[in-house]
């Protein structure tokens, strides 16, 4: 099924800042990671919590020994319920790569950010 | 819908304040408190969890924890999934159990009682109360279960699953002997680990939160055998304990080890009539979260069915804990519903409304 476009208007987020907005009935969060925008869908994959209400993190990146490397800032968000995370730009869980938030397109043009829904 | 586990909570231990008497209402207001100014006395669990124990999408009002928020909870709880009622659990007292000095932790748990009574039951008649008492002061918890055990939205006694001897130890037996009196089940909840507590590893203290939650309930098989192979049910045949928050696939290979050993050494507890598995079913009501989840969710259904799950689960959702459980996502077989989310529970809480 072809996409629908909607463009959703000048976002004003900083980055690692993130709003949650309704768009063709869905509720959807939008993220600034970085200076980019990301759009998900604003539902855990594990037990239907609101993922994109959780807060926005890094997390300790995998290593080889003891010790504790904090990386990838503002990249995460974690489900308020039971806490697992995923990756904003991606939806894949940092656990469970098969596990995956539903993410959408997003595009820039001049009038604003275009949503592909 | 009815939710077994639901946590209320206060911005101030000050609360408790107007509720206690001289003396133990100056320990509060000047004395210690481990938490710093404003908490309440408990000895806190040493394994911190790294985000917080409250669920993160949660946005309580100015100057409110999660818990403590009556509107939020209405919106986000109560109202959302029409529960009809709500089993409030408390969330600091759950700890009172750590508490070293026992008179001190009764005087804490009567004034939570009172508070709990007039500051939350008021609010909302979906809302029902546990009455904390303090197992290391059986005596006191007996006399707080006579004093206020009657309440008609006190549908339960409580302490935590973390204690200084197991249950079944004769030494908490005024605490059975009065609820049984009064005619209220009572619930272990998950908590009071650490300190002069057990720890929730009998290999001692587990390193990280997540170990240390995934070990907890260890505490609970403890807590079961004791129970039970100490003739707990011989003595009161129409009390009733719920496990709250404590895991649910560990029982059935725990009975099968217990109803092992009967057989063979009954000799060590002749006051027992029947295999330690029928104690259980007919006494041990668990509730649902945290259910565990195995990549075969198959695996999962065969322990519930061990346990005889359709009879012996209460739906528990822990609002606004970290691991909350949605109503609508707990994986049991459908048939099962009316009775989980609903004739279970009441059966065991006689005090709501039941159906005929």
């Amino acid at each position: 099924m072809a996409k629908k476009q909607i463009n959703i208007g000048i976002a004003d987020l900083n980055p690692g800042e993130r709003k949650i907005i309704e768009v063709d009935g869905k509720s959807i969060g939008l993220f600034n990671v970085n200076g980019d925008y990301f759009a998900m869908h604003n539902r855990c994959p594990h037990m239907g919590g609101q993922l994109c209400a959780g807060p926005v993190t890094g997390t300790t990146l995998p290593t080889d020994k003891t010790e504790f490397i904090y990386g990838r800032h503002n990249e995460l968000v974690r489900c308020g319920w039971h806490g697992w995370e995923f990756e904003i730009k991606s939806g894949i869980c940092t656990v469970d790569p098969k596990m995956r938030a539903k993410v959408y397109k997003v595009t820039r043009e001049e009038s604003g950010l275009i949503l592909h829904i | 819908m009815i939710d077994c586990d639901v946590h209320n909570d206060w911005v101030n231990a000050d609360v408790l304040l107007p509720y206690m008497d001289e003396t133990f209402g100056d320990f509060l207001r000047r004395g210690e408190r481990a938490g710093g100014a404003q908490s309440f006395p408990h000895g806190h669990r040493p394994w911190l969890h790294p985000e917080g124990y409250r669920r993160a999408d949660l946005n309580p009002a100015e100057g409110h924890s999660a818990g403590s928020d009556y509107a939020m909870m209405k919106e986000q709880l109560l109202d959302k999934y029409d529960l009809e009622y709500a089993i409030l659990t408390g969330e600091e007292i759950i700890d009172l159990s750590t508490i070293a000095n026992p008179y001190y932790a009764s005087a804490m748990a009567k004034a939570n009682n009172e508070y709990l009574i007039h500051e939350w039951l008021t609010l909302d008649k979906r809302l029902k109360g546990s009455l904390a008492v303090a197992p290391q002061d059986p005596e006191g918890a007996a006399a707080e279960i006579r004093r206020r055990g009657d309440h008609p939205d006190i549908v339960q006694v409580m302490l935590s699953s973390a204690a200084r001897r197991p249950y079944g130890d004769p030494f908490y037996n005024p605490i059975w002997e009065a609820a049984a009196e009064v005619g209220l089940p009572v619930a272990m909840h998950l908590g009071g680990n650490g300190g002069v507590n057990a720890e929730s590893s009998f290999a001692m203290p587990p390193t990280f939160y997540y170990e240390h939650h995934a070990l907890l309930c260890q505490s609970a098989m403890s807590h079961v055998a004791s129970l039970i192979l100490h003739g707990v049910f011989e003595k009161w045949p129409t009390l009733q304990f719920v496990i709250i928050e404590c895991g649910i696939s560990w029982l059935p290979p725990v009975l099968w080890r217990l109803d092992s050993g009967w057989k063979a050494l009954r000799k060590e507890t002749p006051w027992l009539k029947r295999l330690p598995s029928e104690y259980a079913r007919d006494h041990l009501r668990f509730t649902t979260q945290p259910l565990e989840q195995p990549p075969n969710s198959d695996h999962m259904l065969a322990m519930l069915e061990a346990m005889d799950g359709k009879n012996t689960l209460l739906f528990s959702s822990d609002y606004p804990h970290w691991d909350f459980d949605d109503p609508y996502e707990v994986a049991i077989p459908k048939d099962w519903h009316e009775n989980v989310f609903d004739l279970n529970i009441r059966k065991v809480y006689k005090k709501l409304p039941q159906k005929s």
